[in-house]
């Protein structure tokens, strides 16, 4: 058991210049996951949790984006600065990523068991029949009926739910060491969410394969992952067990966020509360804190110099100058 | 009068012909969308209707509004079946009923102004040519919490929850007794989730407004609803009142549904077990015999896959489905 | 309550930003300044030459390019520079007009078509297929033949035949625009087709039309040209490019200018249309917001 992180992002950034202005999509990001360990990166729109998974994958357009500073350590190599053709190796490999909407993200003129066997025969130099059967074998893993059979069919032949347990088959077919799920059940119901997380689980804990796990939904994360990282117009803005998120949050905004939510748990409030305000605009960030506008804690200072990350306990960091330990007890 | 009823379906249903053929369009099958469903929603209440994609709610919603012209059934408000009326017969009803719309982005005409969509009930219905008219979506946009010197901007230049209270200030121009509300939260991110649900709570408050909230947000629907009913491929499941439903949900469906919402906090969901449903949720062009449930059901027991279970009554206004129950087994002729 | 503030971007309607994607867009602004230099000259010009188009000079025909003929003479001694400009009036007005004639048939019919639907849907659509289905320059050589040769029926011929792709795109449009929420709203406040139509549909349907007439433009132009080279266009004396090229063509060893000028300038008018319609396109479409 190696000490160093899986997968560390130092200082991470990455723009996309538009015609409007520069939106900092990223800017300066640090996160790492463990070897086995399941993290989730939480945050609204355009906070920039997907932008920082696809610069770890190198999938940013460039133009109009670009990776500005930073580093990503794979297994204590920069992959930053790998050469095109060495990321491939790792894409698919030893990285793989679930997308959100797997229509899209799935080849719709290919059927599955060639999308699976073409990553088998790049990357495990498995081929023909022996490489099919392996196909078979993953969609069985993954809980698909008759997959013999559904093996030749074409991605608009499954049901959504179907089809993102296809996904996560391909995910897995060369048994990566980590995963990077963004978003992976928003588009399927509740109890079809339920079940593809707990396969997801499942296949993690057998497997031993860090997770990535990328939502706005708070539900989930408190369920699956170990470690949280709070994300807000493209800032870290809190990260910390799961516990101590959800039961000393320190941040206003994750105190917002988590006050926000109806609980099925707790007794009915007669009234919620809500953030008030409006979701930042990118391109025109205010100077100091980014969430300043909206904060109810907000004072002078905070509006001047972006705050510090302070440690607020051990192992649970916070980006705000009145982070104080149990500010608000669940 | 809070207890009188303004809006009442009997046995609703509406059918998809699917049809095949070239030529002559042959009708190769039926897509159930709605299947049989009644309810009766009072004057500002809040009637919670949840369920999953393809259950039907959107489409029941729309029927309600004669979007959709139901295949068999009544709606019925201020004393007329809405069913049968023409379009014409059916425009001066329509300043009752309204829409709130799931995509804040595409239920505005790019083209108009804030104050053109605002006021575009107005316009239809000719109220436009006198002075209250700009009063009054000056008015409105007040209500909804929006800044008047936004009154001229176009829909791009709003954020998603600004589109969604524009909406909103729209559906209250012509002061409705009732609002089908489809899912209006999902679309717009979760810390604007609280000031919208807010916003129509008061609104409700205020104006005694009845509102049908679609959603598949159980959490919300829980805050926001006085009754419930759960639907699924077509079918209501059960239908009782917000507490009731909440902490004894009666049929398995609703009980499996609760239990996958995950709860933002993780002491309690390690000591959770949740209910995982097996298989999808099938087609409601072919939907399974008897219960429709039934395949995917863990109380599932033999009469279930021949016998349609009824919507009963099993006290207290707590209506269920289920053949557990001896309320719900059909009455022999 | 609290008041939603707003952020601090410029107003801008979508017509402005789209404006200002278009100027960005050189070759387009080019060609957008080329039409409107010929135009602006078409129309001053008269005002100025010393020559008119129909006046013949014996005594100097055939000449090349010099300091009293700017672009040389024809066969008949008239100036070639000056029958250039009068020809560009008539290849503008043609490509304008026809495509007055195109929106007049091809908006409402396409939004009929497509607000309609069902039979009327389909009649119109079989009606439109049967149209296209015909090689235009023939259907337009056969009208022009039925109706004669004075300018206005060449507009009516061309555009008799090219208002079809107009007619599919807006119907197009308009099928999806249907299914968008904003119209669905206002079918629940009580609006009723033409209502929903006139206000909803077909301004919403501008953009791609208007790229459409923009490319429209120099088909016309060129039709126009076609049918004056086969000796069935606009009657003279009134000056067509193509014309010009079918007389330069029996000299065109000893006076090849006669040829080539018109010939660039109906390249010059087509390609500048060309990239001003391909710059709307980028400019109008939506998508490419971000």
């Amino acid at each position: 058991m190696s000490d160093k992180p899986l997968l560390e992002v130092r200082n991470l950034s990455t723009y996309f210049y538009t015609q409007d202005g520069i939106v900092k999509a990223v800017d300066g990001v640090s996160y790492a996951v463990d070897r086995g360990e399941t993290i989730a990166l939480v945050g609204e729109s355009g906070c920039g949790k997907t932008v920082s998974a696809l610069s770890i994958l190198r999938l940013i357009p460039e133009p109009p984006g670009k990776i500005a500073s930073g580093e990503i350590l794979f297994d204590g190599i920069d992959i930053l600065t790998l050469p095109k053709d060495r990321m491939l190796d790792i894409r698919g490999d030893r990285i793989a990523m679930i997308f959100q909407e797997p229509l899209t993200a799935l080849n719709p003129v290919l059927t599955i068991g060639l999308q699976i066997t073409e990553a088998l025969e790049r990357h495990r130099n498995m081929h023909g029949a022996v490489a099919l059967e392996e196909a078979i074998r993953l969609l069985k893993i993954v809980g698909i009926p008759q997959p013999d059979q559904r093996v030749k069919d074409y991605p608009h032949q499954f049901s959504g739910g179907m089809r993102q347990r296809a996904m996560i088959a391909l995910a897995i077919s060369c048994e990566p060491e980590l995963i990077i799920a963004d978003e992976p059940t928003t588009v399927v119901d509740v109890t079809i969410q339920a079940q593809l997380l707990e396969l997801i689980r499942g296949i993690t804990e057998k497997l031993n394969t860090a997770l990535i796990l990328i939502t706005h939904n708070l539900g989930i994360v408190a369920r699956y992952a170990h470690r949280v990282y709070v994300m807000y117009a493209g800032h870290i803005i809190e990260h910390g067990s799961s516990q101590d998120i959800y039961h000393h949050p320190c941040h206003p905004y994750t105190i917002g966020l988590l006050a926000s939510v109806p609980r099925l748990d707790e007794p009915r409030k007669t009234r919620l509360q809500p953030i008030e305000g409006q979701p930042p605009d990118l391109i025109q960030l205010p100077p100091g804190c980014a969430f300043g506008p909206r904060c109810s804690y907000v004072i002078d200072a905070c509006r001047q110099a972006a705050p510090p990350m302070t440690e607020v306990s051990p192992g649970h960091y916070a980006a705000c100058r009145l982070a104080v330990p149990d500010r608000k007890q669940s | 009068m809070k207890n009188e009823v303004i809006i009442e379906i009997k046995n609703l249903t509406k059918y998809f012909p699917l049809t095949s053929g070239l030529i002559r369009q042959k009708k190769v099958a039926e897509l159930r969308a709605v299947d049989g469903v009644s309810f009766a929603i009072h004057r500002g209440e809040t009637l919670g209707l949840v369920g999953e994609s393809g259950c039907g709610k959107t489409t029941l919603g729309k029927c309600l509004l004669q979007l959709y012209r139901a295949t068999s059934g009544q709606v019925l408000f201020d004393g007329k079946d809405l069913c049968q009326l023409s379009n014409k017969e059916l425009r001066p009803l329509r300043r009752n009923l309204q829409l709130i719309f799931q995509d804040p982005y595409d239920s505005l005409d790019p083209r108009f102004t804030a104050s053109d969509i605002i006021g575009e009930p107005m316009r239809i219905h000719n109220m436009h040519r006198t002075p209250a008219y700009q009063k009054r979506i000056d008015e409105l946009i007040n209500i909804v919490g929006l800044s008047p010197y936004m009154a001229d901007r176009y829909p791009h230049e709003f954020s998603g929850g600004q589109r969604q209270r524009l909406g909103i200030a729209r559906a209250l121009a012509l002061q409705p007794g009732f609002i089908v509300c489809d899912e209006p939260i999902s679309a717009l991110d979760v810390s604007i989730q609280a000031q919208i649900i807010n916003l129509l709570d008061d609104l409700r408050e205020k104006f005694g407004i009845a509102y049908l909230f679609i959603s598949h947000d159980l959490a919300v629907v829980r805050h926001i609803s006085d009754r419930v009913a759960v639907m699924y491929l077509g079918k209501l499941m059960e239908v009782a009142d917000r507490d009731s439903l909440y902490e004894s949900p009666l049929h398995p469906y609703t009980q499996a549904l609760l239990s996958a919402v995950p709860i933002p906090d993780p002491t309690v969901e390690k000591k959770r077990n949740i209910i995982i449903l097996k298989g999808e949720v099938p087609s409601p062009i072919n939907p399974p015999a008897g219960c429709v449930f039934h395949p995917r059901c863990f109380k599932v027991y033999e009469p279930c896959p021949t016998t349609v279970p009824q919507l009963a009554d099993i006290g207290g206004g707590h209506q269920v489905a289920c053949l557990h129950y001896p309320n719900s087994w059909p009455k022999s002729e | 309550m609290t008041v939603i503030t707003d952020t601090v971007r410029p107003h801008r309607s979508l017509w402005g930003d789209a404006f200002i994607r278009l100027r960005r867009n050189r070759l387009a602004v080019t060609g957008g300044v080329i039409i409107l230099l010929i135009a602006l000259t078409t129309i001053i010009y008269p005002f100025f030459s010393r020559y008119d188009f129909a006046s013949q000079d014996l005594n100097a025909i055939l000449q090349s390019p010099s300091m009293k003929h700017f672009l040389g003479t024809d066969e008949l001694g008239r100036d070639v520079f000056t029958r250039l400009i009068y020809g560009a009036r008539t290849s503008l007005s043609v490509g304008i007009f026809t495509q007055l004639i195109v929106l007049g048939i091809g908006l409402p019919l396409g939004a009929i078509s497509g607000a309609a639907g069902g039979r009327a849907d389909n009649l119109i659509m079989r009606f439109v297929d049967v149209i296209y289905a015909f090689p235009d320059l023939l259907l337009i050589i056969l009208l022009r033949a039925i109706l004669g040769g004075s300018i206005y029926m060449i507009f009516l011929a061309i555009g008799l035949v090219s208002w079809v792709n107009v007619a599919r795109l807006v119907r197009g449009q308009t099928l999806a625009l249907k299914q968008r929420d904003f119209v669905t709203a206002a079918r629940v406040f009580g609006g009723f087709g033409s209502y929903i139509t006139t206000r909803h549909l077909l301004p919403n349907s501008l953009g791609p039309v208007i790229v459409a007439v923009t490319f429209n433009i120099p088909r016309a132009i060129f039709a126009e040209a076609a049918l004056a080279y086969i000796g069935i266009g606009v009657k003279p004396p009134t000056p067509s490019w193509g014309a010009m090229i079918r007389d330069g063509n029996n000299v065109i060893f000893a006076a090849p200018h006669l040829v080539l000028f018109p010939a660039i300038a109906i390249g010059i008018l087509m390609l500048s249309f060309t990239f001003l319609g391909d710059g709307l396109r980028d400019a109008l479409d939506p998508r490419l917001r971000r």
